[in-house]
């Protein structure tokens, strides 16, 4: 039996992801400044709305609306139409008032997403709800609060972390929401031979086979592009990979003017 | 001199009415101006007083009786939630027609300059200045 999946639009990531993401889930997308959060996103919900049939929401505590429409606008989405056609809605608000809001039966996001019939959901980014709890375990409930609310008003839901490290490992704590995401997808930078590449791993996709290898992919005209895996280097997650054994070999005597 | 400056006074007053009274009775002060254009520009944004300060670069202080008195005058609406008291903008779709009609007359200059005057106008009647 199929189960039916909620594409994200984006060709390599959805072969990652065996169609895309599970109906009603909610899906992590962690990554260092610039490398693609929040355009991933805002092509999740593009893809629904024009591909899918599918109406969404955009929860932003960061980014203004219009900065948020005018970036859409840069990859041809006309987030702005979407909005103007109610098939859209660019929410600015602040941790602290969605969950007051979600908490109360019919509020401000539930009627909303009656209104407009939306089936997508975007927060970015979680990282925010960082200023209202100190305590990691507090944080945590709170996000698994934010992403029951999410589920229970039959959304999928893309939600976005950043994460301060550039290169390198990553820490993890006890507050880490990975363990409450139904799909956790990990974009790095990598370094290789001078030159920045970025990395995209789906490191868990609960309920559902995933490929486990690292893509390369790039921030295109059209968006995200996810290409294929990282050949002939170890390490990649670390941020510095280096060659294997054949690669470094090849390198050094087989290729010419690689030595 | 004298009739220099009737004229100047009668080129500010050459305003659509409906907008020089928005001017004058809800929109008359420079941080009530910041707010109005920030609605009108993220026209789905709910939030605290914090932090629509933070949103506009202004101090709370400054910024939260003037979300109040927006809020007397029909330009936003205020509902509490838990303990947090939230402010969106109307849904009166008559005073949203008005922002609207506000914000792109400011593109124009010259309604700039008039709006200006007649903000600061206000603030002076309201420190009792001529």
């Amino acid at each position: 039996m199929s189960v039916p999946r909620v594409p994200t639009g984006i060709a390599g990531l959805d072969e990652m992801l065996a169609g895309g993401f599970l109906p009603g889930t909610a899906n992590l997308v962690e990554g260092a400044p610039g490398t693609g959060k929040s355009t991933l996103a805002m092509q999740f919900i593009e893809h629904g709305i024009t591909a899918c049939d599918e109406p969404g929401i955009i929860l932003t505590f960061e980014e203004f609306p219009e900065h948020l429409i005018r970036d859409a606008a840069n990859f041809g989405w006309d987030f702005a139409a979407h909005q103007a056609a109610g098939r859209l809605c660019v929410l600015q608000t602040s941790p602290e008032v969605t969950l007051a809001d979600v908490r109360r039966t019919s509020g401000r996001l539930e009627t909303l997403v009656e209104q407009i019939g939306a089936r997508r959901v975007v927060v970015d980014s979680l990282s925010h709800f960082e200023r209202l709890a100190a305590n990691p375990v507090e944080l945590r409930l709170l996000g698994f609060e934010l992403i029951n609310a999410l589920k229970r008003m039959d959304l999928t839901a893309v939600l976005t972390r950043e994460n301060p490290a550039l290169l390198g490992e990553t820490s993890e704590s006890d507050d880490d929401l990975a363990y409450v995401a139904d799909s956790y997808l990990l974009l790095r930078y990598v370094e290789i031979e001078s030159a920045v590449h970025k990395a995209l791993l789906v490191l868990k996709q609960r309920g559902s086979a995933h490929a486990t290898d690292i893509r390369q992919y790039a921030i295109t005209a059209q968006g995200l592009e996810v290409r294929s895996r990282f050949a002939g280097t170890h390490g990649i997650m670390s941020g510095t990979p280096v060659m294997t054994h054949t690669e470094a070999f090849a390198a050094a005597f087989l290729i010419p003017g690689k030595k | 001199m004298a009739d220099d400056q009737d004229a100047a006074a009668q080129w500010m007053e050459d305003i659509d009415p409906r907008l020089l009274d928005l001017l004058r009775t809800r929109v008359n002060t420079f941080i009530k101006w910041d707010v109005v254009r920030f609605f009108h520009a993220n026209p789905h944004t709910a939030d605290t007083a914090d932090n629509l300060a933070r949103y506009i670069g202004r101090d709370v202080r400054v910024v939260e009786p003037e979300l109040r008195q927006l809020t007397q005058a029909g330009v936003l609406e205020a509902e509490t939630l838990a303990d947090l008291r939230i402010y969106t903008l109307t849904a009166d779709a008559g005073t949203a027609s008005l922002i609207d009609s506000f914000v792109r007359a400011c593109d124009d200059r010259q309604f700039r300059v008039k709006a200006i005057y007649h903000v600061i106008r206000s603030l002076r009647r309201e420190k009792g200045q001529p």
